[in-house]
């Protein structure tokens, strides 16, 4: 077991060269930074100077080459507008969005486990039917339509929860509970239809057999099966996640890192937007990673050899 | 023995589904005494496995008992209530099934699946339940019970699987061991040894045996009684030798012919033509009409009754209603 592990880590580091190479390609090919950087009325010769400091008249190569070099180092290089190193700003930023997504799983999976539960022991009653249309109906709702709803009728018309920004517990709430509705829905219809199985499998009628009680056949010998599939999806959801983060924290002006990604791109800083990525992928990569492992606690069935 | 411990009385069960209601079980009677080994034959469909699942409760959702009564131990189970069902699941009355594969929990160890009926039935606290488990476990002739007991079902065979079964079913001393094709799924040499074993047990304890199967091989190895049913209904009943010996149903004696039999030379085996009826949709008169090889004008229009005939031998035939009701008239006439 231990070597399968090591095995797995050794694994992310070329995927790691992979991604910082699209990552590169794609800053590359997006555009000059400096027409950016400078203002409009800049003279050329200045363009031209500027260019030349920040290694940008190198071919794509030589380019790549330093940067991988100066990466492996830990450097990701200076964001042009805070002046400071990108990796120290985007680590910065990484416990807000962590808080955010905690949060927000938190909300989700305690809203879909019961409901999944429910709606697949009251299969096609009317509770089944509203849990299985909420569900759809959250499913279908874009972040930022919902987002900019909730802050309309909660902040602005009720005034319950402040309109953006962060600091309380209260900041936290419709931020966590716009980026839990989709992640609630998706898993509320996973853990129903899981939860369907595990229940018309032969064990659980052997449970039954046993006389135990309706809620330890469901909660123990079915849900417990239900949860392989559920928890390894959700895991692997992360990348939807980091990408609803991205939406929600624009609109609720939330100072992580998804807010901080989508300036960078807006203006071109490049090095933000490399480092950003980057510490995005090595956490899509590690929850992977916690997922497998949790599989092996999950399921003994399997082995890892 | 003469006790009765389970009576099943004009069970009939239903399943509500989209298609229309099918009548799985239909006036289905027949008992089992204590210690007695009654066994249930029938092809698929023919409602073994739901009679033996009324007994209990253990139905899916779609499948209600509607009519009769299933009398055990005096009381009708029919009418209890599910606290009271679940107090004799278990307890007094315990199953194991056909896939000893699928039937156990594959993330929970042997042990822990073991020790719920036992702590839950018996009150054991936890170290005394264990101590149950590896006796049981030792019983049904698992080596290295301790082992076993912290394993997980996928590490064992599937014939240790249905041991294991076994195990946990006796483990609360039941009355009643529903045994829904216990030996299906298995090996033929590990079948001999598992129905070696239920026998060697249940007279060890006492415990009365409804096997449920399709194959007569167990039937003959195992039974004192046998009810033969057919889409739905008891078609004959006896004990094991008088139905071996002189099987009245014409489906009976089509079963009989079609098991393969070491000392014989056969060109072709025997096999009953055709296939069970739609469950949707049972012909009016005797379900087997289609394919008896006897069937007569009534056949198609009436339903048989039970006929009664001697040493409790009951068989549901027009061609047995037919010798009834002439001997019947000759007994009258010589009266007379």
């Amino acid at each position: 077991m231990n070597n399968y592990f090591v095995r797995r880590i050794l694994q992310i580091i070329p995927v790691l060269f992979i991604i910082s190479f699209i990552v590169f390609t794609l800053v590359f090919v997006a555009g000059d930074p400096v027409s950016l950087m400078l203002p409009d009325d800049a003279p050329p010769e200045a363009r031209e100077e500027l260019r030349e400091t920040m290694g940008l008249n190198e071919p794509f190569v030589v380019q790549y080459i330093t940067y991988m070099g100066n990466m492996l180092q830990g450097d990701f290089g200076e964001s042009y507008r805070f002046n400071q190193p990108a990796l120290d700003i985007v680590l910065d930023r990484l416990p807000a969005t962590m808080e955010l997504a905690i949060f927000a799983i938190v909300i989700a999976t305690a809203v879909a486990i019961p409901l999944g539960i429910w709606s697949a022991t009251k299969q096609n009653t009317s509770l089944d039917l509203i849990a299985t249309g909420a569900a759809v109906i959250g499913k279908a709702m874009p972040n930022f339509w919902l987002g900019i709803m909730l802050i309309l009728l909660f902040s602005v018309t009720l005034g319950m929860f402040p309109v953006s920004g962060r600091g309380t517990a209260m900041h936290v709430i419709l931020p966590a509970v716009t980026l839990a509705t989709g992640i609630a829905a998706e898993m509320t219809r996973l853990i129903r239809s899981s939860m369907l199985d595990s229940l018309s499998q032969d064990y659980v009628r052997t449970a039954r057999s046993k006389g135990l009680k309706d809620r330890i056949v469901v909660y123990k010998h079915a849900f417990r099966n239900s949860l392989i599939p559920v928890v390894t999806i959700t895991f692997l959801q992360t990348s939807t996640l980091v990408g609803g983060t991205l939406i929600t924290e624009t609109v609720f002006a939330w100072p992580g890192l998804g807010q901080l990604l989508i300036q960078a791109v807006n203006t071109r800083d490049m090095a933000i937007v490399q480092a950003s990525v980057f510490i995005i992928a090595i956490l899509v990569i590690l929850m992977n990673l916690i997922a497998d492992i949790l599989y092996r606690f999950l399921d003994p069935r399997i082995k890892y050899n | 023995m003469s006790e009765k411990l389970l009576e099943i009385n004009n069970l009939k069960t239903h399943f509500f589904t989209e298609a229309g209601v099918v009548p799985s079980v239909d006036d289905v009677s027949f008992s089992i005494k204590k210690g007695e080994i009654v066994a249930v034959v029938g092809e698929s469909g023919s409602g073994k496995s739901v009679t033996s699942l009324s007994i209990m409760n253990l139905l899916d959702k779609a499948g209600k008992v509607v009519n009769g009564e299933i009398l055990f131990d005096g009381k009708d189970l029919t009418k209890a209530s599910e606290k009271e069902l679940r107090n004799l699941r278990g307890d007094d009355i315990a199953m194991i099934f056909q896939e000893p594969l699928t039937s156990l929990n594959p993330v929970f160890t042997i042990g822990n699946q073991m020790m719920e009926p036992i702590r839950l039935h018996l009150k054991l606290n936890k170290k005394d339940a264990k101590a149950r488990c590896i006796e049981m476990l030792d019983k049904v002739g698992i080596p290295r019970a301790e082992k076993v007991f912290d394993s997980f079902p996928h590490s064992l065979s599937g014939g240790m699987r249905q041991r294991v079964m076994i195990a946990m079913a006796l483990s609360c001393n039941p009355m009643l061991l529903i045994a829904d094709e216990p030996t299906t799924a298995l090996d033929v040499t590990i079948q001999a040894q598992i129905l070696n074993l239920m026998r060697d047990i249940v007279e060890d304890l006492g415990t009365a045996i409804l096997l449920i199967t399709h194959d007569l091989g167990v039937v003959a190895e195992m039974a004192d009684k046998v009810v033969v049913m057919y889409a739905g209904q008891v078609v004959e009943y006896a004990d094991v030798f008088t139905l071996f010996k002189n099987p009245k149903h014409p489906y009976t004696q089509g079963l009989i012919e079609s098991t393969p039999k070491i000392n014989q030379l056969y060109e072709k085996l025997h096999s009953i033509p055709g296939t069970v009826p739609n469950p949707l949709n049972y012909p009016s008169g005797c379900r087997f009409v289609d394919r008896c090889p006897f069937a007569m004008k009534q056949c198609i229009t009436h339903e048989p009754n039970n006929t009664y005939t001697a040493d409790g031998h009951t068989v549901k035939c027009w061609l047995h209603e037919m010798d009834r009701i002439e001997n019947e008239t000759l007994k009258e006439k010589v009266r007379n």
